[in-house]
């Protein structure tokens, strides 16, 4: 019966229900179409950086990510235990240094980059970034550029690579290797400076014997806290450090919060407003419904059901706004998360200087929809204290003589 | 039984003090079709607030039954007004969203009174005020005498020891005051329900068996009738 009553109270005064139902509409759409923008946008960019090479996770040796230098390596056989720890999917062990490379006479300081052909190729589908040229062979000879790296040194497939750099316990570590492919690897700085080559390969270029640099451990979820820990409890850290993708990037942590920052506060400048529009409702419907609120009272209607009635009007037009502005909401998100806002001219230009793919797509994450809708709700129930504090304090008299 | 003791009743109005009663001492027995009447002003209503339960004297003492009404707190006092005292309102009070056998029933859902119970006691209060061919629509669609007579099987709906009615037929035309009267002498007689009234109107007062004529929040009379079928 309460919930009759809450339902044909809706209609009694149809176009205000229509304005508030339509104020909360408006919110959902907004608010889960900004954030999943947002959270889009934070996606690819962890997805280009952090998904596509760098991985959530890394092993180093204690003391590497401070002093980036050969002699910080560790055997790998010490982590390979790790792929049998619960959540852990692969140890892909890369070595990681910085050459000159020079062809003709043009020279550039690259990344030279060893790494695990079959394992980056089951797991980061380096392949599939390929743009042109083959992937790894079994001769372990070749090397695959950033196409960034491609276009600044005007290279060709088949072109040799000559590099001078240093080596293992200070040894000259030199080579001339020839280009196999030409990759993307989606972030415009990783492609201006990117070099690869067979783990073996880069260990014999550095000097390394069966000493890695880096270890990046891959996760079946994107949990990479529950994995951390795992990790930091599987090996040895007095000899190795476990970091994640926030430690190791620490500006890209901080662009995400300030921009999420940005976001919430226009979420609460919208959410202010939302909550003064159901306020502007909730006071007129306490106001107009006293007189009625005062004879249900004298007649022997318990005041807290009197305030449940009350309270459900406001939560259903409040749940109607919701589910339709989820499901104004939903068309929009999915467009353009498969169609992704492509920027252009300067924008791109800008994210692009930070390293970033210029797409931004939407996130299909029910937690954006979950979140905003109980934040309405919220909302609703914060505004109905006014509700309930007017009918605790209803007098039936005072209420039926107005 | 409704025991009024040395009720007095002040109100604060801004600077001004108003008393509205000065000591009431009244006795109401069940089955009585009682009309307290008097001018504006006089304190019928006030009385009728007091003896509801819905104000409180500043002094004296109101015993409904064993039950003295001031010792209740505010939610054993509603829960009291659901379960021992019907209301019948001047501008009839009915639920505007709800249909006529909804108002009725409404007392009896709060009283969590079963399906069967309700459909049968809503049924043959509406046939007892003369509506069961309106028991679907809602009060803007009834006139003003049927939705007094909603009105007044709402407030038997819960079985109360008795009915307060303040005003019942200031906004009734003489037909419908007439059919109103003659349902609630009906109830009165058949049913020994006991009807309390506050009413300027000669019509109410003709018919009641006890008047109760109040002026300056005292009794001037009580006087009791002989019984009259109309």
């Amino acid at each position: 019966m309460l919930l009759k009553l809450a339902w044909r109270n809706i209609f009694r005064n149809k176009r205000r229900s229509i304005i508030t139902t339509s104020s909360v509409i408006f919110a959902v759409l907004f608010a889960v179409f900004m954030r999943s923008l947002q959270q889009g946008a934070y996606g690819n960019m962890l997805k280009n950086i952090v998904g596509s090479y760098m991985g959530y996770i890394q092993i180093h040796s204690k003391g590497f990510w401070a002093e980036k230098t050969l002699d910080n390596s560790f055997n790998v056989s010490d982590i390979m235990h790790l792929t049998e720890q619960e959540g852990i999917t692969h140890v892909s062990p890369r070595v990681e240094g910085f050459a000159l490379a020079s062809v003709g006479d043009i020279s550039k300081p690259v990344a030279l980059l060893g790494l695990d052909a079959n394992l980056e190729k089951e797991y980061i589908h380096l392949d599939k970034k390929l743009v042109s040229g083959k992937y790894f062979s079994d001769d372990n000879q070749g090397l695959l550029i950033g196409k960034g790296l491609q276009e600044i040194m005007q290279l060709s497939l088949g072109d040799s690579l000559v590099f001078l750099g240093q080596g293992y316990q200070g040894s000259v570590a030199s080579g001339s290797y020839p280009i196999i492919g030409v990759v993307d690897l989606k972030t415009p700085e990783l492609n201006k400076r990117t070099v690869l080559m067979n783990l073996d390969l880069a260990q014999s270029f550095y000097g390394l014997p069966n000493l890695v640099t880096t270890a990046v451990v891959g996760i079946n979820h994107e949990n990479w806290q529950a994995a951390q820990a795992t990790t930091i409890g599987a090996v040895d850290t007095t000899l190795l450090e476990v970091m994640n993708w926030q430690e190791m990037l620490p500006e890209l942590k901080q662009l995400i919060s300030v921009d999420k920052a940005g976001g919430t506060f226009v979420l609460i400048i919208l959410y202010s407003i939302i909550t003064f529009s159901l306020f502007g409702t909730v006071l007129m419907l306490t106001e107009e419904r006293s007189f009625e609120y005062g004879v249900l009272i004298a007649v022997g209607m318990a005041k807290t059901k009197v305030i449940q009635v009350a309270v459900l009007e406001t939560l259903i037009l409040a749940a109607v706004g919701v589910i339709a502005g989820l499901v104004v909401a939903f068309p929009f998100v999915l467009y353009f998360y498969i169609n992704p806002i492509n920027l252009s001219g300067q924008m791109q230009e800008v994210v692009e200087r930070f390293g970033f793919e210029a797409l931004i797509p939407t996130s299909l994450n029910p937690s954006i929809a979950l979140t905003h809708s109980g934040i309405i709700f919220c909302i609703v129930l914060i505004v109905n204290i006014y509700t309930v504090v007017k009918i605790k304090r209803l007098n039936p008299i005072t209420s039926m003589r107005k | 039984m409704i025991q009024v003791t040395d009720i007095q009743k002040t109100y604060n109005d801004g600077k001004v003090q108003v008393q509205a009663l000065r000591g009431i001492d009244l006795v109401i027995k069940e089955g009585e079709f009682t009309a307290i009447v008097g001018p504006s002003g006089s304190g019928k209503t006030t009385l009728l607030n007091i003896i509801g339960g819905l104000d409180s004297p500043n002094y004296g003492k109101v015993k409904i039954g064993n039950t003295d009404i001031a010792q209740l707190t505010e939610n054993e006092l509603i829960d009291f007004r659901l379960n021992h005292i019907g209301f019948v309102f001047q501008s009839y009070n009915l639920i505007p969203v709800l249909t006529a056998k909804e108002n009725v029933e409404f007392l009896m859902l709060l009283q969590k009174k079963d399906d069967k119970e309700r459909n049968e006691r809503t049924t043959k209060l509406l046939v007892s005020v003369g509506l069961e061919d309106q028991i679907n629509k809602k009060p803007n669609e009834m006139s003003g005498g049927q939705q007094q007579r909603v009105a007044v099987a709402r407030a038997l709906a819960s079985k109360p020891d008795f009915v307060l009615a303040d005003e019942p037929t200031a906004n009734l035309d003489s037909t419908a005051t007439a059919n109103l009267l003659d349902i609630m002498l009906r109830l009165n007689q058949e049913e020994n329900i006991t009807f309390i009234f506050s009413t300027h109107d000669q019509r109410v007062i003709d018919r009641a068996r006890r008047v109760i004529t109040m002026e300056d929040g005292k009794i001037l009379s009580d006087s009791m009738k002989q019984m009259t079928d109309k």
